[in-house]
């Protein structure tokens, strides 16, 4: 208020002068607090006994600034809250003494009561708004209304302890039914779950307690079904709990009850029983090729951090079927196709269930490793073969491309094998023959397929086998060179024609050289050739290999004439009877000089097989040294040409052990070379250091068994000694 | 037959020749200049038998009524021609043939003993006993020495398992872990030779192994011999030792 009077300076000098109003200052009326505090408290318990306020909005809103601005602002604090305090009292008093048995209805009941206030106290809190907005705010310690309102809640609650434990009871029940599969009221499972955490008790009252129950729930809901379902129905049911619990905590419960509640439900579902379900379960289920099973399994392992054990049981499911697969002999033949085939399964669980985690690869590939090295030499044998099977000519119902794929297949298997040398050798026999007899399929299939073994071992590795074809394609210049040389055209005899092969020796396989009396026009031929070659290349030495060659025989039979195709050794026989219908076998054998399990063999593959061009008598399989052989001029088949030759396409027992064995004797050498290497080097080392340092050289598989083996041989031929002071050192000897 | 009636003066006399040359004349071989078994037939049979036969023949007493001059040696010092005693003398000697001595073997081994008589000799013959008891490197120079001794052919390396076995028993007869061994090598069939590494490396473990093999370590540089050996071993930890 103004109390001073003012003067202003007009513009035409006259003096104004404002004096303030001259009201009195009437003291408040008596009994104004007082009066005041009737009408609002008369109010206020018409809103919490829910009847119409007779006053209106405005007058109690005035009515409480008013006592404000009269410094009653404090008692009318003290006033209400005793007022409020009076009536939740009651009113949770009530629910006390509420008999109601049905826990959803006493949830009902305290549902009521807890919208009642707040619906109560946010009205009384508008009557009250000025108290709120200027008291409240200024005095430190002083609660809001609201606030006022749902401590005192509280406190009467925690006071009532009964009530708090049938509310509890109540809430975890409802829960478990709907677990159970039963409806419940959702709604009013948020609201209380809402009140509980307004009023500050939520983690203690019900998050607690509910993780508790959640997790003995679960505990024995796990073991129920672990024995009730198969492996793929309980993760099925895992998936669809988490799914559920999860949605209803979206739903009713606070955020921050998630974390621990997902982590109860999994350990207890889940990580309980993972070692049972993967030892019952997952051998079954990768069997079977149940990929989305697995992927729930690789899921649901993954949450709970379990991905370990699924890893350990995909790879022991791998060397188990691995192994038995590779260690049947009885079973070889199909080695290679049933290896792809569990190849590319496991790819696709890998890929399809396991997402393509990059450990399960590398689990994949070891595992792979670990089974496939458990049979020493078979596994690599069997896939050179596989390999030749493939680019042999014959080969129907491929495509280039499918081919390619299947050869790219073949060859991760490959990759897996540790004692490649074994692969080289029957690789290089099986080349050799099938470019010798003209067998290859197609050359660019073959020189594919060495670009890719290069790729993969290195140049040195794939050294030879280039140098192979090299020799093929200079052998195809060389008699192109030699037809046209007309000079050797004119002393080479009537009637014959060869196509030779030179053959370099370092690259190709080792062949037992098999004499034989060849026909004298095939020995001219062979001495022009020769003479022309060596004519071009001095100081080179040529040698025969009779094994090898095929022939193409023009026979005339009574039916009339044949092409045979034959080898060098049943061309040899069959040329005696040029000059006579029946021979023995002792003349045979004597006329031909060729070996005589080669020869009997020969004999057999012309007289006792499908086409029959001699007749043997007496009749039978076994070639003996009584039998004659006759002409069989009656011969008539289908076909005008006929292959009789093809024992020599096919490997006999004799060839196998004979190249198993160099690969042994190969690597016997290695290893000698490898110690006498080292220990030039070194001059002096330990046993210890020496077997480590030959398994680091090493490029094969080997026992320390051998490695001691050849030690002692070495000390044997004094190459090495053992130390005289220290028997685990060795010296080399100069 | 001159030097055989010289004999019969025996050993006793001897002191008056004076000198291990003298000694070494009563047995010589005037033919050869050593002293051996006698009679060339025989020696030309003995070479055609396989050598355990040959060992056999020459260590133990002959049954042929010739007084062959290592046996009468033997007599005359009161050793059976069989006895460790008479190795142990070869390799003073360092006699290179077995079952003969030359000359100068025979004079270096009777200085070496400080002996001139077979009386002396004999008294000598525990005190070489005790020198390869006690001391290991006189008894490792006696080990290597025995095998050498069984190699008869010029570029001989092994001996077979017969002769083997026959040495170690002879050689170190109170080594437990030997009769195993032996044991071991006459049911082996891996082997059919010995070497001299093997041989030497049998000496090292029997030092260093104890007698339950429970201190071996297959990945030291033992001889693949002696890891089958343990194995063996500790598979018929239970058997009894066959003694024949």
């Amino acid at each position: 208020m103004l109390k001073q009077s003012k003067s202003v300076n007009t513009a035409n000098g006259r003096k104004l002068t404002f004096k303030p109003f001259k009201k009195p200052v009437k003291g408040l009326p008596d009994g104004f607090e007082e009066a005041t505090w009737a009408k609002l408290q008369a109010a206020v318990r018409a809103v919490h006994n829910k009847e119409p306020v007779s006053t209106s909005l405005e007058e109690l809103y005035k009515a409480v600034e008013d006592m404000c601005h009269h410094k009653m602002a404090e008692s009318l604090y003290a006033r209400l809250q005793k007022e409020c305090d009076a009536h939740i009292a009651s009113q949770i008093q009530r629910l006390a003494s509420s008999s109601t048995a049905d826990p959803v209805l006493f949830l009902d009941q305290v549902g009521a009561v807890w919208d009642d206030m707040c619906r109560q106290m946010l009205t009384i809190r508008q009557v009250f708004t000025f108290l709120d907005r200027s008291f409240v705010v200024a005095a430190p310690g002083v609660r809001s209304l609201f606030d006022m309102g749902l401590q005192q809640f509280r406190t009467h609650l925690e006071a009532r302890p009964q009530v708090g434990e049938k509310l509890q009871r109540g809430l975890l029940q409802q829960i478990q039914t709907e677990r159970r599969g039963d409806a419940i009221n959702r709604q009013l499972l948020t609201n209380l779950l809402r009140m509980l955490s307004s009023l500050g008790i939520y983690s203690t009252a019900f998050e607690a307690p509910f993780l508790e129950e959640t997790t003995q729930f679960f505990q024995e809901e796990g073991r129920r079904l672990m024995e009730e379902l198969d492996p793929a129905g309980y993760l099925l049911h895992c998936e669809r709990r988490l799914r559920e619990e999860l949605m209803r905590r979206r739903e009713c419960l606070a955020e921050g009850t998630e974390p621990p509640l997902q982590e109860a439900v999994e350990a207890q579902l889940v990580a309980a029983h993972l070692a049972a379900l993967l030892d019952r379960g997952f051998p079954t289920l990768v069997a079977a090729r149940r990929l989305d099973d697995l992927a729930r399994l690789y899921n649901l392992a993954d949450r709970v951090d379990m991905l370990d054990p699924v890893r350990f049981a995909f790879r022991d499911h791998i060397k188990a079927t691995g192994t038995a697969l590779v260690m049947d002999k009885d079973k070889d033949g199909e080695m290679v196709q049933g290896l792809l085939d569990m190849k590319a399964a496991m790819d696709a669980v890998l890929q399809q269930s396991f997402e393509g985690d990059p450990d399960f690869g590398n689990t994949l590939k070891e595992a792979f490793e670990a089974f496939i090295n458990q049979r020493q030499n078979k596994p690599a044998e069997l896939i050179a073969k596989f390999i030749d099977a493939e680019l042999k000519s014959g080969k129907k119902g491929q495509t280039e491309d499918q081919l390619e794929a299947t050869l790219d297949r073949v060859l991760i298997l490959f990759r897996y094998i540790s004692g490649k040398d074994v692969f080289e050798a029957f690789y290089k026999k099986d080349l050799a023959k099938r470019l010798l007899l003209g067998r290859s399929a197609s050359t660019d299939a073959e020189k594919g397929m060495i670009a890719k073994l290069k790729a993969q071992c290195g140049a040195q590795f794939t050294s030879k086998l280039e140098g192979m074809f090299k020799d093929v394609d200079l052998s195809r210049d060389i008699v192109s060179s030699f037809r046209s040389s007309t000079a050797a055209q004119a002393r080479i005899p009537q009637g014959v024609d060869m196509n030779i092969n030179i053959m370099t020796a370092g690259y190709w396989p080792t062949y037992p050289v098999v004499d034989a009396k060849l026909p004298a026009e095939l020995n001219e031929y062979q001495q022009v050739f020769k003479d022309f070659y060596l004519d071009k290349h001095q100081g080179r030495r040529l040698v025969w290999h009779n094994s090898l060659g095929t022939c193409l025989l023009k026979a005339h039979f009574q039916k009339g004439p044949k092409e045979l195709s034959v080898s060098l050794f049943q061309t040899v026989v069959l040329s005696l009877f040029n000059d006579a219908d029946r021979l023995g076998f002792t003349d045979i054998a004597a006329a031909t000089g060729i070996e005589d399990r080669e020869l009997r063999r020969t004999l057999q593959s012309l007289a006792c097989g499908k086409w029959r061009v001699l007749t043997k008598e007496p009749k039978g399989r076994d070639v003996n040294d009584g039998d004659t052989f006759v002409f069989n001029a009656g011969f008539s088949a289908q076909l005008y040409r006929i292959k009789i030759n093809s024992i020599q396409m096919r490997e006999t027992v004799e060839e196998n052990t004979k190249t198993n064995e160099q690969v042994v004797q190969d690597r016997q050498h290695q290893i000698d070379a490898a110690i006498v290497r080292i220990m030039k080097t070194r001059k002096t080392l330990s046993h210890a250091l020496l077997v480590s340092e030959l398994l680091v050289q090493l490029k094969f598989p080997i026992r320390t068994q051998d490695m001691k083996k050849r030690i002692e041989s070495l000390i044997d031929r004094e190459f090495l000694a053992r130390d005289s002071a220290n028997s685990n050192v060795y010296q080399y000897l100069a | 037959m001159m030097k055989r009636a010289k004999k019969a003066m025996g050993g006793a006399a001897n002191r008056a020749a004076g000198g291990s040359s003298a000694l070494f004349e009563q047995y010589c071989d005037p033919a050869t200049d050593e002293i051996g078994p006698e009679g060339r037939k025989f020696l030309r049979t003995l070479h055609l038998m396989p050598i355990n036969l040959c060992v056999l023949a020459v260590l133990l007493s002959l049954m042929l009524a010739v007084h062959a001059g290592v046996e009468r040696f033997c007599s005359d010092i009161n050793t059976d021609p069989s006895d460790r005693k008479v190795l142990l003398l070869a390799w003073k000697m360092r006699a290179k043939r077995m079952g003969f001595f030359s000359r100068e073997e025979f004079q270096s081994g009777l200085t070496a003993l400080k002996a001139t008589t077979t009386a002396q000799i004999q008294r000598a013959l525990p005190g070489l006993e005790e020198q390869v008891e006690c001391n290991p490197d006189s008894f490792r120079d006696f080990c290597t020495f025995a095998f050498k001794y069984c190699l008869t052919e010029p570029s001989q390396k092994l001996i077979d398992i017969d002769t083997a076995v026959t040495m170690l028993a002879i050689v170190m007869p109170r080594e437990p872990l030997m009769p195993r061994f032996c044991d071991f090598l006459k049911e082996q069939t891996e082997y059919k030779v010995i070497n001299f590494d093997q041989w030497t490396s049998f000496l090292r473990f029997a030092q260093e192994v104890k007698p339950d093999l429970s201190n071996y370590r297959d990945e030291d540089a033992w001889p693949i011999l002696l890891d089958n050996f343990v194995e063996w071993g500790r598979r018929n930890a239970d058997r009894p030792i066959d003694f024949t």
